[in-house]
């Protein structure tokens, strides 16, 4: 059970214990200054390590009609657009441990989104369409060992996260079109899958099986607790939350206890993704109005 | 395309652009405003007028209200959506928690909650929402702009109405009707400005010639000469206009102090960064310069279109799918952090008194979640945000019941909202039946 489950009304001696406890985690979670990786400002959304850590694939708010998606070498800090002649909105990036598939979402028409699956070795791509009218994906995520993948898809006044294999067959609702379902995140030994849920009243993490069994809480906070990742060992997750006034990134064991704060800045800390090495996060920070990548080192 | 100069701007990120003036083959037939001198004042400024200026932030697409600023945290799960509320600084109220900004600021504007509105689509929405009426039957009423640009008239170097986008605001491939004069002529039409994320700003009525710099123009001549290139076939009435909209654009960029209006660059850095490095938040800075140059009637438009994640359309607030996403990613942190910069500075430069903010949509979004998980349109209850001209602020006027689906107090329509604009303009009753605008529209009584 997490830390903060079960105490929407904790006692004055509780609840000052608990500010101490975080403003300790605090202090010990973030190791030195974090380092500005991009620099143009423009917004960006989920940032995503490529190949071990070789690149980093993220979204570009490139103008007020484009969402593009850049990749970073990570060496050299280079930055390109992967399909410089993309004709419309490409966006939530996805990559497989193993390096075999590359997924993202495309916009193919008026707020209407398709999903991608691409074989990175043979070139090859799946296109899945959306229903007709107002309809489309979003957040997918591919299973470490390329078997299968997920995604969330709208439907049925709910928003599901649906299974399919790589070749976009067999099609399964997993978690019950209860709610918002989103942002599915594998462990990396494929055995667990973080997501978020309204299931319960406001977005909070759970965590199920990859069948969509044995679907359990997190995370209890009035505020948005989203964009869970499993950290390269499997034994924490990095998230955002609201919960201290505007969206920060906080870190806690794998199974919702022991709670760190890791960002603290009046203005927006989000999209955390884990560095291969599990001793960095990167993360898209609103900083004096502009919005650019950001390497966090974290202590042990 | 005419293109008939550029010039050099420094953006937010420190880095030199090139800002583009430039002028289409269309521009007449959608951004014809009079020529300087040509409009004319209806009468004279018998009435007081309390707002020199008006801005009206429009946000194009209509957001939610449930997912904004009317949240409704104990509906059930059909309803609610999923974001927490927050205390704002009025006692009782509650925003989401995606408005943590104008949460702090509430005391700085009154907020209405009991909006309704006829029509419900963008297009008819639209004019509703910015004329007052319907667009059929022809001819449209013209835009609440419009008709301060025509009582104050053209006074001073800038033109009395503009518009803040990247063309004229539309739906799709079609424009809102009452984006302009409507049936008082395309001579009351606002006059087109846009920003990009970095400050560029983007005058679409004029088209400046390569080797012409703007920020140096100073022969008339050689201008006018340049300009002589320009087609002469397009249809001589609307040559016409579009000449007019030549010699104002003209005016505009020969006349230092009126150029002075349009140059973010005279801005600090960190003022233009307290607004955002977005199209909206310099934007909202630039309607504030505008402000200070007495224009009478600013409007301020989110977005050019209303799509979100539509190919080709800029994301407007039109969140049909992935409402709650598009809310959290990107609109509400943009609106949040643009509009209240805007509020304080205002504020804070001793403009309130003098100038009217009316911040809304065309009409909410459906308080019962869609089978999209999303939201869909709603005329039957929005919201607004006032502030200035010596309304009192920190207040909220009106209800809407438990779900959010009605208002539970008098409804206050588009036709109330521009009288009362028109009224706080120094456009009263009589001078509104003068000009045979906004028949039958009553004044919110209960701002005052």
């Amino acid at each position: 059970m997490s830390y903060f489950r079960g105490r929407r009304r904790p006692s004055l001696a509780c609840l000052a214990s608990l500010v101490w406890l975080v403003c300790l985690s605090v202090m010990v979670v973030q190791a030195a200054d974090p380092i500005r990786l991009t620099h143009d400002g423009r917004m960006k959304f989920t940032p995503v390590f490529v190949d071990g850590g070789e690149s980093l694939t993220y979204v570009d708010f490139e103008n007020p009609k484009v969402f593009r998606l850049r990749t970073m070498n990570w060496e050299t800090k280079e930055t390109k657009v992967i399909h410089e002649a993309a004709p419309a909105p490409e966006f939530d990036p996805a990559y497989s441990a193993d390096g075999n598939y590359f997924s993202f979402l495309r916009a193919t028409g008026g707020l209407q989104v398709s999903l991608v699956i691409r074989n990175r070795k043979s070139n090859e791509e799946v296109l899945i369409p959306p229903e007709p009218g107002f309809s489309g994906y979003r957040t997918p995520a591919i299973a470490p060992d390329s078997s299968h993948m997920l995604f969330s898809f709208a439907n049925n006044f709910g928003q599901d996260i649906f299974r399919v294999e790589m070749n976009g067959q067999g099609r399964t609702a997993l978690t019950g079109a209860k709610g918002i379902n989103i942002w599915p995140s594998y462990s990396p030994d494929g055995k667990k899958v973080l997501f978020t849920s309204t299931r319960d009243g406001n977005y909070e993490l759970y965590e199920m099986k990859p069948d969509g069994s044995d679907i359990k809480r997190l995370t209890d906070s009035p505020y948005q607790d989203i964009r869970g990742q499993y950290s390269p060992d499997g034994k924490q997750i990095a998230f955002v939350s609201h919960r201290d006034g505007n969206a920060e990134i906080y870190i806690a064991n794998a199974d919702g206890t022991e709670l760190r704060r890791v960002t603290r800045h009046e203005e927006r800390d989000d999209y955390p993704t884990w560095h291969p090495d599990g001793k960095h996060l990167v993360c898209v920070a609103e900083r004096d109005g502009s919005h650019d990548l950001y390497l966090l080192p974290l202590s042990d | 395309m005419l293109n008939i100069g550029s010039f050099k701007t420094k953006t937010c990120s420190g880095i030199g652009r090139r800002s583009f003036l430039q002028m289409s083959g269309a521009i007449p037939f959608g951004l014809g405003m009079s020529g300087l001198g040509a409009v004319t004042a209806d009468e004279v400024d018998d009435v007081v007028a309390r707002a020199k200026s008006i801005v009206f932030v429009f946000l194009w697409g209509a957001p939610s209200h449930l997912d904004t600023c009317d949240p409704k945290p104990n509906a059930n799960t059909e309803y609610r959506g999923p974001f927490g509320v927050i205390p704002t600084r009025t006692p009782g109220v509650h925003f989401t928690e995606l408005l943590p900004k104008l949460a702090q600021r509430s005391d700085k504007y009154t907020l209405i909650r009991s909006h309704i509105q006829s029509a419900p689509g963008h297009p008819d929405g639209g004019t509703v929402a910015l004329s007052g009426f319907e667009e059929n039957p022809k001819p449209v009423k013209p835009n609440f702009g419009s008709i301060i640009a025509r009582h104050r008239g053209f006074r001073g170097k800038l033109p009395p109405f503009f518009s803040i986008a990247n063309g004229v605001v539309m739906d799709g491939g079609r424009r809102i009707e009452a984006y302009g004069g409507g049936e008082m002529g395309a001579v009351y039409d606002p006059f087109m400005v846009g920003a990009s994320e970095t400050g560029e700003v983007n005058i679409p009525a004029l088209a400046l010639m390569d080797d012409v710099n703007p920020l140096r123009i100073s022969d008339r001549r050689t201008l006018l000469k340049k300009l002589d290139a320009v087609p002469r076939s397009l249809e001589s009435a609307k040559f016409r206009d579009w000449n007019r909209t030549y010699q104002q654009a003209y005016g505009l960029i020969t006349d230092p102090t009126a150029r002075q209006a349009f140059d973010l660059t005279r801005e600090s850095k960190q003022t233009r960064q307290r607004y955002g490095q977005s199209v909206f938040g310099q934007s909202a800075l630039l309607a504030r310069r505008l402000v200070e140059a007495e224009v009478p009637y600013i409007q301020l438009n989110y977005s050019r279109h209303v799509e979100a994640i539509t190919p080709g359309f800029e994301f407007g607030w039109d969140t049909h799918l992935y409402n709650f996403s598009l809310l959290q990613d990107q609109h509400c942190p943009i609106f949040d952090r643009a509009f209240s910069a805007f509020l304080d500075d205002i504020y804070d430069r001793g403009l309130i008194d003098d100038t009217l903010i009316v911040c809304m949509g065309e009409f909410g979004r459906t308080p019962k979640i869609n089978v999209r998980a999303a939201r869909d349109h709603w005329p039957q209850c929005y919201f607004s945000m006032w502030a200035g001209a010596g309304l009192q602020t920190g207040r909220v006027i009106g209800a809407s019941d438990k779900n959010g689906e009605h208002p539970i107090t008098r409804p206050i329509t588009p036709l109330m909202v521009g009288t009362t604009i028109a009224e706080l303009a120094g456009v009263d009753s009589q001078a509104r039946a003068e000009m045979r605008v906004l028949d039958g529209g009553r004044v919110i009584d209960e701002l005052f």
